[in-house]
């Protein structure tokens, strides 16, 4: 972990106000979340090291840092399924507990070999698979396999981390800040559509997905689909990406003053919403009371998301088609 | 200049003949779904010519179409996951039956008609169990719901039947979605998607999935040569920095073939492939690229690119005189001979995703 965190501390003294929204992105929200996790991941492995038991606190901050880069879905984070070793969720058929049923049903030797445990399905690797060893009663009695297991994802994770960070240190960073050329991004537009779908993308999931699972419908609510609610951190998680959503929107509204102060404002009432849910693991969308308020905290954000599309997506010059959104 | 009677002498030497109850609609080439000024989703008829025959209300937002082989009768599917599906009597535009999605599925917004007319195939989710079906109605019962089939994978998208009209092709494009979440994608690390040809009674016949590095190549949309030679489309879900082929041919029991313009064009598609065509004599076959812009044309005989042509926003395509016709979501509708694409008609509407030839 160190050799890349050294190279980055390199490259963060470069930050002027002068730069663009993409370049100060790189340099205050993406090189900084995933040097941040990086580290996180490296303390895991270590604690995971010296032992299996009190490993929630490293857990736990792995995952805030985590929440801090998990919409940064393109580029260092897709290659070789980084972002779903990471973190794999939502896991609708239970791949998670029946591949880790699996590995320690066989106490596949697998884990004692971090090149051979790469290749392990992204469904008993990660956060959640992490968590399933922590917090289920299936799985959270201690056995020295069980303790392997463990240390295996953490040094995994490790590994991934600090794959991504790298990637984006030593390329993927000034291939966004100087498109044209050998970059992927042919204009700077193309680089802050790129943020900018980031943007949409992460809005959508924290509404579709880590709220919409759990609120199933009326008449069948499912609590059991929270995200993390094994570690009660489906709320939290919920907080954490608004946050660093936040950030990236009011980076990306920079020259936009108008579209930036409703942005600001709209995140405001979302966050509020959430710090006053005091429902860590949406245990309440089963009562009628704990639902509506989940559902505004739903409502809300998909009022960012609305200006977002309408505001600032014109700003960055993300064309509006009718057939070309449709994703059909 | 190839004439209409031109053009529906080639639809019939591919064994598609229009009736006469088509004609008393007005006798439309193609149904394709839009947005109207007015905020209204309709359901239109096009003829060849750019003209709109007919134009009948949805409730909603519509996807594709199935038009019945004889009877002028259209069944309008809303977008996914709609559970709604329209049969309209496309002479009157009154609604001649509702197909309401039976309580744990939704429609994917493709149907075909058995070619006596007398069944409807829909596609659905049975979102629970994440399984793709395929839905079956009693086109002579008031289009009753008599029964559904495993799709044979997830996610089936479009599908058509083929030449023996006793086989059904299907696009499974192998992403679990559930209307509780939207249109989120929720197992992509795991998707699978395949072609599958199954019998009508539901029996598997064979099954196609992309090599492994190309398994997340949704596959969505199909065209059907007379020959029963197959053109899918499809949207890469993977690492957006790889532009991998969207566009394929299949015939039975051989292996697919996949079809890439160079880099740079490829590129431009953004993963995103929309609606496929094999030209009027079959030699050609396009898609639609809304994200990118651009339609792609290849030679079918040696998979060879052709070329690309800018149309914004474009995304209806079927066989046309003496090539294709295409439809935009900016109004315009147009030919694509051997020479650059022509608008012919510009609507005040916006097309909406596939034209459906009327057989």
């Amino acid at each position: 972990m160190m050799r890349v965190f050294a190279l980055c501390l390199m490259v963060l003294p470069g930050v002027t106000l002068a730069q663009t929204p993409v370049q100060r992105a790189v340099d205050v929200h993406i090189l900084p979340g995933f040097q941040a996790l990086a580290q996180q991941t490296g303390a895991l492995k270590a604690a995971s090291a010296v032992g299996c038991t009190d490993l929630e606190a490293p857990y736990h901050q792995t995952f805030d840092a985590w929440m801090g880069v998990s919409h940064l879905r393109f580029g260092p984070t897709e290659v070789e399924d980084r972002a779903f070793a990471m973190a794999f969720w939502p896991d609708t058929k239970g791949f998670t507990p029946k591949s880790l049923s699996a590995l320690i049903a066989d106490q596949d030797p697998v884990v004692r070999d971090p090149a051979l445990f790469a290749e392990v399905s992204v469904a008993a690797r990660g956060l959640f698979a992490l968590e399933f060893l922590l917090y289920d009663d299936r799985f959270a009695s201690g056995d020295t396999y069980r303790c392997g297991l463990i240390r295996a994802i953490a040094a995994d994770m490790d590994r991934i981390a600090d794959d991504i960070l790298a990637d984006w240190t030593l390329s993927y960073g000034s291939e966004l800040t100087t498109p044209g050329g050998d970059s992927r991004y042919r204009t700077g537009d193309e680089a802050a559509q790129e943020l900018f779908k980031a943007l949409s993308t992460g809005l959508q999931f924290t509404s579709d997905t880590r709220l919409g699972r759990p609120l199933g419908t009326f008449d069948k609510p499912r609590p059991n689909r929270a995200e993390a609610r094994r570690s009660a951190r489906s709320l939290r998680n919920v907080l954490l990406s608004l946050a660093s959503l936040r950030d990236l929107a009011a980076l990306l509204s920079e020259g936009h003053p108008g579209t930036a102060a409703e942005l600001d404002a709209a995140f405001d009432r979302s966050i509020a919403l959430a710090e006053r849910l005091e429902d860590p693991d949406f245990a309440g969308v089963t009562t009628p009371q704990g639902r509506f308020r989940v559902e505004a905290l739903k409502n809300s954000i998909d009022e960012i998301r609305a200006i977002t599309a309408t505001r600032l997506g014109p700003q960055l010059g993300v064309a509006a088609g009718f057939n070309s959104l449709d994703g059909d | 200049m190839t004439t209409r009677r031109g053009f529906l002498a080639g639809l019939v030497a591919a064994g598609a003949l229009p009736t006469s109850g088509w004609a008393d609609a007005g006798a439309p080439d193609y149904l394709a779904a839009a947005l109207f000024p007015d905020g209204s989703y309709r359901l239109a008829g096009l003829r060849a010519s750019g003209d709109m025959v007919f134009d009948l209300p949805l409730p909603g937002r519509g996807h594709a179409a199935a038009a019945h082989p004889s009877r002028p009768e259209a069944v309008a599917f809303a977008r996914r996951p709609g559970r709604f599906a329209l049969v309209i009597d496309c002479r009157t535009g009154q609604p001649i039956a509702t197909l309401d999605a039976p309580e744990g599925r939704h429609f994917y917004g493709h149907g075909v008609f058995s070619r006596d007319g007398r069944m409807l195939f829909t596609t659905e989710n049975d979102y629970d169990a994440g399984q793709g079906m395929i839905g079956l109605w009693d086109a002579t019962r008031g289009y009753a719901r008599i029964g559904e089939m495993f799709s044979g994978g997830v996610g089936p998208h479009d599908m058509v039947l083929m030449p023996d009209g006793e086989t059904l092709a299907v696009a499974n494009g192998g992403i679990e979605t559930h209307p509780e979440t939207g249109r989120a994608q929720l197992n992509l690390p795991f998707m699978a998607p395949n072609l599958t040809y199954m019998e009508l009674d539901g029996g598997i016949e064979e099954q196609v999935t992309p090599p492994p590095g190309l398994h997340r190549n949704s596959i969505r949309h199909l065209a059907l040569r007379g020959d029963g030679l197959l053109g899918f489309t499809m949207q890469w879900q993977g690492d957006v920095t790889t532009h991998p082929p969207l566009l394929g041919l299949h015939r039975r029991g051989s292996d697919p073939v996949f079809l890439a313009a160079p880099e740079v064009q490829q590129a431009r598609l953004q993963g995103y492939a929309g609606s496929v065509a094999f030209s009027d004599d079959g030699s050609r076959i396009g898609f639609t690229a809304p994200r990118g812009g651009v339609l792609h044309l290849f030679d079918v005989a040696s998979h060879a690119f052709a070329t690309a042509h800018e149309i914004a926003d474009v995304c209806g395509l079927g066989a046309g005189p003496s090539g294709f016709f295409f439809t935009a979501g900016t109004g315009l509708t147009g030919r694509l001979g051997r020479g650059r694409p022509a608008g012919v008609a510009q609507a005040g509407c916006q097309w909406d995703n596939h034209l459906v030839p009327v057989a």
